[in-house]
């Protein structure tokens, strides 16, 4: 791993100066190629309604579910449409998932006078005993009963169920499956170690002293000036940084100019104007030493439907200098020396959050992997762009690491699929509260977490470093 | 020795300036390798604690390592003080790398001074940031000047001004008034046009807003040669030792003077002390100067908070400055032969100053610096308000520029750009001048009502 790969060399730095010190070469880029094109949007025209988006979604959707179906229940079974359903036969049907939550916010009942319902304050989970789940496929619905757990799924998955209709009009599910993973072409094996940082939720403009220092350390790590020989040369072996959303704080998105009178916030400036410098900087510091992919999540200047669009380079006068400084989608995707890459800044991951059960965005990123979809909720609960000729999000193959950014901790699995795929599922964590960088080796497709501390008045035990018993 | 010039430097940075030296800070100081400079800090502590056990020096040191927690090996960076140094490393199940951080002479409570004090050196070195890293990548090539020199014509309205040449601030300055691009193409040729663009290059860096400052440094700039050269003519003169020495800082540090002129100008339509004192202001000068340079410290900082105060005022700054530098430039360019209106051979009113009020208080300061050479008819380019009635049947009232004739004198009350820096404004009799003092005191409140070429026209018609 990275720390003990460092630790090979001898330390030379408690000594007195001596007159060479080594200076390394960064690993040059044997290969990248980026396949985030699907979710560039060129001309963009809102006047669609979203339930193309669903439709196309089901089309795409429905040979895998009914390959998979076939696959676990024998190639006997039938698929049928709902509307060729009969009442107590049994027999699998492929639909998009709807749960019915009556805690979902909804305007139209905030606004409703008849109702006299006060706006809800947000909360983390908005799930309830009584949400109930409907199958809908090209023509009809039918509400769900059975054995199939409301409280996991969400809105927006395509599915596979086995069961019967009822004469109630329902239909009872023995069993369910999903659409799993998407074909995996295998990654060339490397010769050398080789990382890529993941880093998300930078959260600069926020206020927060610590992690400006936290910050610092990183990107003197990675630039070769903090450290020993060892770790230097370790350094250097990281051929790429991925910055995964949040690089604003989420107190740069307060709008005064809203709330408070004309006079008063006429000559203030946008939070978000210095924390844009300040970024500036830190990518010229970067992109100086190393190639930088930055995306977009929920608190920068870009658009707020996914996918987001990559931040304007006029942004970054000082670090759009370099080459190496890559301004790029949410989500991306990209094969760097080989190996695919697939990540998002995080909003899918705590959209389904709040919608479900699941606790751990580490689990909820295994799901939508094995759901074949990015943001199943997208665009239910999470702004969209109304596609209509097809659904971007739906996995066309299988990644060999797919990250998600800005959650609360640091995660990372390797998941196995059904045809052998394996997947380095990794939780970037949030930056500005964790101090905690992610660092993914290439060669052996594990991840090692990095995390940086200062030292501060009150902590006097090592708690704060994570360091105590 | 060089080995022991280092020992010294970090002495007097710890000790004497107490600063807080983190490698980062030493490495861009001295110009070193951040390893040597590490290597450096550590055998500055070794030392200096042989030496003095007591000595007063506080050391923090950044240790890392991997450590288990919560199923992984986390790679851990830490900063941490000395006193913890040790218990930090016995946590730690590989350590990589121990080196010292900082050097300091007071203890640090937490680790926010050091996050300072690297953050005020990279900003300074943000062009080279990575130059003494350990780590060079072969990709990391800036764009090529050309490729990223229409991107800042982008940015200039972004009011971001990286290095540009002139060249480029005419092109982008589009609805520039004709005398303004007049001016700019008839800078002067040969030394003085070198050292204009010279100038206009320098103020690039610190102007905000290219238009005005622009044209503003190139009239200054115009000037300031040609008026050295006419100036040195008249040291023999009375009472002309201050401006003597005035000069010789000047034609020293004149490109540094240019630079904080345009700004001050610009915030300032009410600057009519002429700049030149405020530049003569930097040596020895009389309490008065230093009062005005205060004042114009002051100036400037009003300028940037309130860009749209600036904006107005330059607006206003702009008309009245114009005339001025076209009567300036006379000496050095003829004016074109325009409308020559046959008027009566008193010069007609001069354009409104904007300095009558500074005036007063400019005059008392080095009366010697006015002079003016012989009283010559010039024509010249004058902002005049016309009033007529239209078709429609409305009167309305126009600024036009006029060619009218008028005396190099009245240049002198021309106010602005310093009277030491023209010539033409120099007055080789002192009693006219006093005399205008008078006047120029008395008509300050006037100003622009009057609609006079010059203080002098109303001695003239008489």
């Amino acid at each position: 791993m990275f720390s003990e790969q460092a630790a090979q060399r001898a330390h030379t730095l408690l000594s007195p100066p001596s007159a060479n010190n080594a200076t390394f070469a960064r690993v040059p880029v044997s290969s990248y190629t980026n396949s985030s094109q699907p979710f560039r949007l060129g001309e963009r025209s809102f006047s669609r309604q979203y339930a193309h988006i669903y439709a196309t979604r089901l089309l795409q959707m429905r040979p895998f579910l009914v390959s998979r179906a076939k696959q676990r229940w024998g190639g006997g079974v039938q698929v049928k449409k709902l509307c060729e359903l009969q009442p107590g036969e049994k027999c699998c049907v492929v639909g998009t998932l709807f749960k019915a939550m009556p805690l979902q916010p909804s305007i139209l009942r905030e606004i409703s006078e008849e109702h006299n319902l006060l706006p809800q304050p947000p909360r983390s989970k908005y799930i309830h005993p009584d949400d109930e789940l409907v199958l809908e496929d090209e023509l009809q619905r039918i509400r769900l009963e059975g054995d199939v757990d409301a409280s996991r799924l969400v809105t927006g998955t395509v599915l596979a169920v086995l069961g019967s209709a009822r004469d109630s009009g329902k239909f009872v599910v023995e069993d369910h499956c999903f659409a799993e993973l998407a074909p995996q072409k295998p990654a060339p094996p490397l010769d050398t170690d080789r990382f890529v940082l993941l880093v998300s939720g930078l959260g600069l403009g926020g206020g927060g002293g610590e992690s400006l220092l936290g910050t610092q350390l990183l990107v003197d790590v990675v630039t070769g000036q903090l450290g020993d020989e060892g770790e230097q040369c370790s350094a250097a072996h990281v051929s790429r940084v991925i910055l995964a959303g949040n690089l604003l704080s989420h107190n740069t998105q307060s709008r005064d100019s809203i709330n408070k009178a004309k006079y008063l916030t006429k000559k203030t400036q946008a939070a978000s104007v210095e924390a844009v410098r300040m970024l500036d900087e830190i990518l010229l510091q970067l992109s100086a030493s190393v190639p930088v992919d930055v995306m977009p999540g929920e608190f920068d200047p870009t658009n707020y439907t996914l996918p987001q669009q990559p931040l304007h380079p006029c942004m970054f006068p000082l670090a759009t200098a370099y080459s190496t400084l890559q301004l790029v989608t949410n989500p991306y995707q990209a094969t760097i020396d080989g190996v695919r890459f697939l990540g998002t800044s995080g909003q899918n991951v705590s959209d389904i959050f709040r919608y479900s059960s699941m606790e751990d965005h580490l689990e909820i990123l295994e799901w939508t992997l094995r759901v074949r979809h990015i943001s199943p909720t997208a665009p239910d609960t999470l702004g969209c762009y109304p596609f209509y000729k097809t659904d971007p999000f739906i996995f066309p193959e299988c990644p060999h690491v797919y990250f998600c950014g800005n959650t609360p901790e640091f995660g990372s699995k390797i998941f196995r699929g059904p045809e052998d795929q394996r997947v380095l599922l990794v939780a970037v964590p949030d930056f500005s509260t964790t101090q905690t960088a992610c660092l993914v080796n290439l060669r052996s497709l594990a991840c090692q977490p990095i995390s940086f501390s200062g030292f501060g008045a009150e902590d006097e035990d090592l708690g704060v470093l994570g360091l105590g018993p | 020795m060089a080995d022991q010039l280092y020992l010294e430097n970090i002495d007097e940075f710890v000790t004497d300036q107490n600063k807080i030296v983190t490698y980062k800070w030493l490495s861009y100081t001295l110009g070193v390798h951040v390893n040597q400079a590490k290597q450096m800090l550590y055998d500055y502590v070794e030392r200096k604690r042989k030496e003095n056990s007591g000595a007063q020096l506080h050391v923090t040191y950044l240790v890392s390592g991997s450590l288990i927690q919560n199923g992984h090996s986390c790679h851990k960076v830490a900063v941490v003080r000395e006193d913890k140094l040790e218990a930090v490393k016995s946590k730690l199940a590989v350590t990589a790398s121990i080196h010292v951080y900082s050097i300091q002479k007071a203890m640090l409570k937490d680790s926010g001074p050091l996050f300072n004090t690297d953050y005020d050196i990279l900003k300074s070195n943000l062009q080279n940031c990575s130059k003494f890293s350990a780590i060079h990548c072969a990709a990391a090539v800036p764009r090529a000047a050309v490729e990223s020199s229409s991107s800042e014509k982008f940015e200039q309205s972004n009011l971001q001004v990286s290095s540009e040449t002139p060249a480029n601030n005419e092109l982008t300055t589009n609805g520039h008034s004709p005398p303004t691009s007049k001016q700019i193409f008839q800078q002067p040729k040969g030394i003085m046009g070198m050292f204009a663009s010279k100038a206009a290059s320098k103020t690039q860096d610190a102007n905000k807003e290219t238009k005005t400052e622009t044209k503003e440094v190139f009239s200054t700039g115009n000037k300031a040669p040609g008026k050295g050269n006419v100036m040195s003519n008249f040291f023999g003169k009375a009472a002309m030792n201050k401006l003597k020495v005035n000069l010789d800082s000047e034609q020293a540090v004149k490109e540094e003077k240019i630079v904080e002129q345009p700004p001050v100008s610009v915030t300032e339509p009410k600057l009519a002390a002429p700049t030149g004192l405020k530049k003569s202001s930097k040596k020895a000068e009389p309490v008065k100067m230093q009062q005005k340079e205060k004042k114009r410290g002051k100036r400037v900082e009003l300028s940037d908070d309130e860009t749209k105060e600036t904006e107005n005022m330059k607006k206003k700054r702009r008309r009245i400055k114009l005339p001025e530098s076209d009567s300036s430039e006379d000496e050095v360019i003829p004016d074109s032969p325009g409308d020559y209106e046959a008027e009566s051979p008193s010069p007609p009113p001069p354009p409104p100053s904007p300095p009558p009020e500074p005036v007063p208080k400019t005059e008392p300061e080095p009366p010697s610096v006015k002079s003016s050479s012989g009283e010559k008819r010039k024509r010249k380019r004058v902002l005049k308000s016309k009033t007529f009635v239209d078709e429609e049947g409305c009167m309305v009232t126009e600024k036009v520029y006029e060619s009218e004739s008028c005396t190099d004198s009245e240049e002198e009350l021309k106010m602005k750009t310093s009277s030491i820096h023209r010539p033409s404004t120099m007055t080789v009799k002192k009693e006219p001048k006093e005399e205008r003092k008078g006047p120029k005191k008395g008509t300050a409140a006037l100003g622009k009502a009057n609609r006079q070429v010059s203080i002098t026209g109303f001695f003239q018609r008489k």
